[in-house]
């Protein structure tokens, strides 16, 4: 197999090299598969686009013309009336003062649980890779299992620990739920991320007098600026994004938007007003949108990192 | 005694991350094999009746919801797989035509930056019985159709498939291109050299060179449908009935609503044990990649 393609890849050159100087620009021909496969795509793309164009127009519709049952029809009067209501007034639970507060409930979970999650894990990934402590290979294991235990199992032992601390059903409760359950995998990231670090500036820095927080302060905090942007955008995400811890520990008082925007959705009582629903599905998935757009590809590398870990 | 210090602070650096692990993890996992022995029901109990401690199991098997959530725990994990497939096709497929690569990588995987709640609220709004998708294609004159799905009981699971699927085939693709990108590119021009089939290039030397990849996916994904849970809550709220029920729904059901804990202790163990059986090969294999990584080098 090995020997049969490496005389293929000779015989591939030499076919190119001799070949180059008949077909000097064959590139712009479009042949008939491309043109099949970019219709397929484009296929596929707007199957990946009709949900997101459905919630857009029936966000802005009204409920009169929601009514009449044209789903993909555009809005007869664009209105903001629906985005109006769902950030203001909508009700969650028996609360009906729209999903701002959700919002700003997201806000308050996301600060403190990002600076947690990232502060504990980068000090640990960074003393796992560069410093000889004992049991670290063990130690990897465990939390590179951690990483995947299903959080039913946690659930009530976590309940029971975050109530004794009083923090059970507050937004610092969902948040150190959130740096709790990131840090396995994010040690993981920052550790093999610090690993390939050469040998040679470790000693150096060592000798140099350095002491394990000089050294994290002054040579390795400055060099990690990448992958402290993947890691932030995944745990931005993934925190906005969260739902069951949300409602698990959130209580009454620190629901995130996701909560809010799910106790909406699922409402059975009274008469459903579906554009209201849809513009609170926008607002929610607005701010992880954004990050998307601006910084796909950071968000692709931390969402691959955090699902594989290298 | 600064260079004792500097030898005992990594130890202490590791302090933190080592009590969380051995307190929120090792010890709650724990904690709740034990409550699964106990009688508890809604608050915790610690005495474990020696002669019945299987008893939360036994119940479990006997009770319809469990069973139905399992057998859709399969369902789902089967329709899912979809998401495999169809990543592989979109990658190879943008892989071949360089053209609009990036701005069909970027449409494909946006649904995976949004909220699974969102992304509920939304197939939930399509399969509207009486204003979704349905009318409409009632309304083009194919009355015979019937797409909402979410309404009956025999179909609910189909709908939370697609969401799944639309949901999370971007990502597949995304790690299938990352997979394809490392496959030597003169693979393609000796290929055509031979004369090989498209179709028989993909299926007897692509896909095989890339099954570690395939491997990969396939474990991420069972992960995932494991822990399904939001796009549930979403969607169908376990319903209609408890057509919908999955064993992440099951167990914050049985200890939120219904209150029961050392049974709702039982189902979770059980989530484990299913999530180890997945698990295990994962270590396996990055084992023995990592042994084979370690030869070659």
């Amino acid at each position: 197999m090995n020997d049969m393609t490496a005389s293929h890849k000779a015989l591939g050159a030499e076919i190119a090299v001799r070949s180059a100087p008949y077909f000097p620009r064959k590139k712009k021909v479009i042949t008939g598969r491309s043109i099949a496969v970019i219709v397929f795509l484009s296929i596929c793309a707007l199957f990946f686009c009709v949900p997101l164009y459905v919630v857009i127009v029936t966000s802005f519709k009204t409920m009169d013309q929601i009514r009449e049952g044209a789903m993909f029809a555009l809005p007869n009067v664009w209105t903001l009336e629906a985005w109006d209501h769902a950030w203001n007034s909508a009700c969650s639970g028996t609360r009906c003062e729209g999903l701002k507060v959700g919002f700003w409930n997201s806000v308050a979970i996301l600060i403190p649980s990002l600076i947690l999650s990232i502060g504990l894990s980068i000090v640990t990934g960074y003393a796992l890779a560069l410093w000889n402590v004992k049991w670290a290979g063990p130690f990897l294991f465990i939390l590179f299992i951690c990483a995947f235990v299903p959080f039913q199992i946690i659930m009530f032992p976590l309940i029971s620990m975050t109530a004794s601390l009083k923090v059970y059903g507050s937004i610092w409760g969902v948040a150190i739920i959130h740096a709790i359950l990131a840090m396995p995998v994010l040690t993981l990231i920052f550790r093999n991320y610090y690993k390939d670090i050469p040998q040679e500036i470790m000693s150096a820095a060592v000798m140099d007098s350095g002491s394990f927080w000089k050294i994290f302060f002054e040579i390795i905090l400055p060099m990690s600026g990448n992958i402290l942007i993947v890691v932030l955008i995944l745990q931005i995400t993934s925190v906005w994004n969260d739902y069951l811890i949300g409602v698990t520990f959130g209580g009454m008082g620190g629901q995130p938007m996701t909560v809010n925007l799910a106790n909406l959705i699922t409402i059975s009582t009274g008469t459903v007003r579906y554009n209201d629903n849809m513009a609170a599905a926008l607002l929610t998935a607005i701010p992880p949108l954004v990050i998307y757009f601006f910084v796909g590809k950071l968000f692709v590398q931390g969402i691959t990192a955090g699902a594989i870990k290298g | 005694m600064t260079f004792r210090w500097s030898r005992w602070s990594p130890q202490l650096a590791l302090v933190p991350a080592g009590l969380v692990t051995l307190v929120a993890f090792i010890g709650a996992i724990l904690w709740t094999i034990y409550l699964s022995l106990t009688r508890s029901r809604r608050l915790p109990e610690y005495e474990i009746d020696w002669s019945e401690w299987g008893r939360q199991y036994e119940r479990l098997f006997k009770d319809d919801a469990w069973m139905i959530s399992l057998q859709n725990l399969i369902v789902l994990g089967l329709g899912s797989a979809l998401a495999i497939v169809f990543g592989f096709i979109l990658a190879a497929m943008i892989d071949r035509e360089k053209r609009g690569e990036s701005l069909f990588r970027t449409v494909f995987l946006y649904p995976l930056a949004i909220s699974l709640i969102v992304t509920g609220a939304a197939w939930r709004w399509m399969f509207n019985p009486e204003l979704g998708v349905e009318h409409f294609i009632h309304s083009i004159g194919l009355t015979w159709v019937n797409a909402s799905w979410l309404a009956r009981p025999e179909t609910a699971m189909y709908g939370v498939i697609l969401a799944s699927v639309w949901q999370s085939a971007g990502f597949y693709m995304a790690l299938m291109l990352a997979g394809l990108k490392s496959i030597n590119s003169e693979i393609w021009s000796a290929a055509r050299l031979d004369g090989v089939g498209l179709f028989k290039l993909y299926t007897e030397i692509i896909i095989p060179m890339m099954k570690f990849t395939f491997v990969t996916c396939a474990i991420l994904l069972s992960l995932g449908v494991i822990k399904a849970y939001d796009v549930i809550v979403a969607m169908t709220n376990g319903g209609p009935g408890q057509s919908t029920y999955v064993p992440a729904y099951f167990t914050i059901q049985a200890l939120s609503a219904k209150g029961n804990l050392g049974f709702a202790s039982a189902a979770a163990v059980l989530m484990l044990v299913i999530t180890a059986a997945v698990f295990l090969p994962l270590v396996l294999l990055t084992a023995w990649q990592q042994r084979r990584s370690g030869a070659t080098r």
